[in-house]
């Protein structure tokens, strides 16, 4: 101690000076807790209202939850594939409105097969409209440029000829949402504006090889649903896979492996990636259905952990031959 | 008895500013930090609503020029798009994290269209990897097996639609939207003008590729894999190469490493990997392999050290096969070791 520190204090300056440091403790203790966010940051800067998506679902029929054709025309074995599980009318009624949600992610043209086949798309519409739909929207929310991908892949135009509305992703449309249980997507920007209004959601996605996910298919198609920097959901696919089955609970799903993304994808390139497999698969249980396409892609079903994910959280089964497939053959 | 207004000078008041003007300073290095972190590591977006984040169209003049790229007949069809790993994934989505762990720094993508016919386009992508061993990675992985080589240049394959090589650090894919002969010559010459605009350092040369052993090697086979080869965290920077011997494929690789000691720690690190994951040593009459060669569900694996590289064979249908490519691989890895 230095001689200008070798003072005496008396117990008042003793107090007061206590006191003040006793001040400035509780001063500072009180102002972090006031500011202090025990929830941490949202994921999202937009719009706060939490939504969830409505049940599509149709009650299910013993032996019609799931069917299988082979052919190399879609337009044949997709009519085949619905007839098989009772018809258009089981899933969809006059007047009501449909939602197609196909796989648009890029801007790439339909021979590659990275995005859903445009013929196909217009002839589900065609059959919403056989039974009765009173208006068919066609929508996605793509990975690249929207319009590009709408245009490039053919689907803008062949939907839009086939009687549907083509509803483009804007910032209107997202809304934050939570799955309940769910441990990635809590208030997170969903693309569920197009489907707040419709009665029926139908998924067509083709068959595709995926780096991240190992495949791409019936649910992960719902991938396109998700908004703001939906890339951060790469580091954990399986789980959010798994999750987008709980939250989206479709009508139908059309898992096209006509042709088959055998290599380099999801976005593949070369015509040599794909594969003629001549099946197309319509389910009302998504991960039966992606049970079976994995086996197009010649993977099994313990290949893509998140099909046992989605199984275990109840969005279907993976062991699609309990469904007693209606198979068929359309040449 | 001290005064309250009583002062304290001495070196403990200097200290207790100094720890003052420390803790202010931190303080402000936490605000200034706080108010530019990166949001997007929490997942948060940082942009107006739901919609990803849209590609940077950055200042044309800095990056490759693609526009001038078009083949006769053909004419700019979109903007030169620019992607960094950042947003990467809204260009090829699942594909990104690919790349990014090849080393990629920039993509930049643009679309021509032929003017007579708007169903034929083709999409320019040229990936900057940052180095011609990253480019040459993921060009080789990615390769079309049923693809026919585009010559005269060496790192190049051509299918029915598409074109991809190598040009120094950018790995280039050129893909069409149709197949035909039309739209095969105006991506061709693309390629062409690729080559003669793009400025390359050509002193890059792989030299492991050049360690294969010719006999028998199928051409265009050559894979680089920068990480985890075969499943296995330590094989790094590891070349494969495919052998065609009396009707059977046999997978033979290489990998260089810092010195013979380290290549022998790291062949032993995945023999006892491939062991402990049910593979079975095998007896063989070569001496050189006695110990190395092991069986795993029907196939045969080969691992060993050769001066500084760790070398073998994997998954082969056949041991005689599989060690007489080893042999020949060794043999020339020891003569490369000599000229070292």
């Amino acid at each position: 101690m230095s001689k200008e520190n070798d003072v005496k204090f008396d117990r008042r300056e003793f107090i007061s000076r206590v006191s003040k440091a006793g001040i400035s403790v509780a001063a500072a203790g009180t102002a972090a807790y006031l500011l202090y966010d025990g929830k941490g940051p949202g994921p999202s800067t937009g719009d706060k209202k939490l939504v969830t998506l409505p049940d599509f679902s149709v009650p299910r029929r013993d032996g019609q939850t799931i069917s299988i054709v082979t052919g190399p025309d879609r337009v044949k074995t997709v009519n085949k594939a619905i007839e098989l599980l009772g018809g258009i009318e089981r899933f969809v009624r006059p007047g009501e409105t449909v939602a197609i949600k196909p796989n648009i992610a890029f801007a790439s043209p339909p021979m590659l097969g990275a995005t859903a086949n445009p013929e196909l798309v217009a002839e589900v519409v065609r059959l919403c409209y056989r039974g009765g739909a009173k208006k068919v929207y066609v929508t996605d929310n793509p990975i690249n440029d929207p319009a590009s991908c709408f245009t490039l892949s053919g689907i803008g135009k062949a939907a839009s000829e086939a009687g549907a509305e083509i509803i483009m992703p804007k910032d209107g449309l997202f809304k934050n949402t939570t799955l309940a249980g769910g441990r990635l997507i809590k208030n997170w920007p969903i693309f569920c504006g197009p489907f707040e209004t419709v009665q029926r959601l139908i998924g067509i996605s083709p068959v595709k090889d995926h780096h991240r996910a190992g495949a791409s298919m019936a649910m992960k198609n719902w991938y396109g649903l998700l908004g703001g920097r939906r890339n951060i959901f790469h580091q954990d696919i399986n789980t959010i896979i798994a999750e987008l089955a709980i939250l989206v609970r479709p009508t139908l799903v059309i898992l096209d492996g006509t042709s088959v993304m055998m290599t380099n994808g999801p976005t593949g390139g070369s015509v040599s990636d794909l594969k003629q497999a001549n099946t197309l698969i319509a389910s009302c249980d998504m991960v039966a259905a992606d049970s079976y396409g994995c086996g197009l892609l010649g993977r099994q079903v313990l290949d893509l952990p998140y099909l046992a994910k989605a199984e275990k959280a109840g969005a279907g089964t993976t062991n699609y031959e309990t469904l007693k497939p209606k198979i068929a053959t359309v040449s | 008895m001290a005064s309250a207004g009583h002062r304290v000078k001495s070196p403990e008041t200097v200290i207790s500013v100094g720890l003052l003007v420390i803790l202010f300073l931190i303080g402000a290095g936490i605000f200034v930090k706080q108010s530019d972190f990166d949001m997007g590591r929490f997942g948060i977006v940082t942009v107006p609503a739901g919609l990803p984040l849209q590609q940077a169209e950055a200042e044309e003049e800095e990056k490759p020029a693609l526009s001038s790229l078009a083949s006769e007949g053909f004419e700019p069809f979109s903007k030169t798009e620019f992607y960094k790993p950042e947003n990467l994934y809204e260009k090829i989505n699942g594909k990104a994290p690919f790349y990014i762990e090849s080393g990629f720094e920039e993509l930049s993508a643009q679309r021509f269209v032929n003017k007579n016919d708007q169903s034929l386009w083709m999409e320019v992508y040229v990936y900057n990897m940052g180095g011609v061993r990253n480019a040459f990675s993921v060009y080789s992985v990615q390769r079309r097996a049923e693809a026919e080589p585009f010559e005269p240049m060496r790192f190049a394959y051509k299918t029915s639609n598409a074109l991809y090589f190598v040009h120094g650090k950018y790995y280039i894919e050129l893909v069409g939207s149709a197949e035909s002969e039309e739209m095969l010559k105006a991506i061709a010459e693309v390629a062409r003008k690729i080559r003669a605009k793009l400025a390359v350092d050509y002193d890059t040369e792989i030299a492991e590729l050049s360690l294969f052993p010719q006999e028998n090697l199928v051409s265009d086979s050559m894979k680089l894999y920068l990480a985890n080869a075969f499943g296995f965290e330590g094989l790094s920077n590891t070349f494969t190469a495919r052998y065609r011997i009396a009707d059977v494929t046999v997978t033979a690789f290489l990998s260089r490493r810092a010195d013979s000691n380290e290549a022998e720690a790291v062949a032993e690190s995945y023999r006892k990997f491939l062991i402990q994951n049910g593979a079975v040593r095998k007896n063989t009459s070569q001496k050189t392999m006695e110990g190395k060669v092991m069986d795993f569900y029907g196939t045969t694996e080969i691992v060993l050290s050769v001066g500084s590289f760790v070398a073998g064979v994997h998954e082969a249908e056949n041991q005689e096969a599989a060690e007489k490519v080893a042999e020949i691989l060794i043999n020339k890895l020891n003569s490369a070791n000599g000229n070292e």
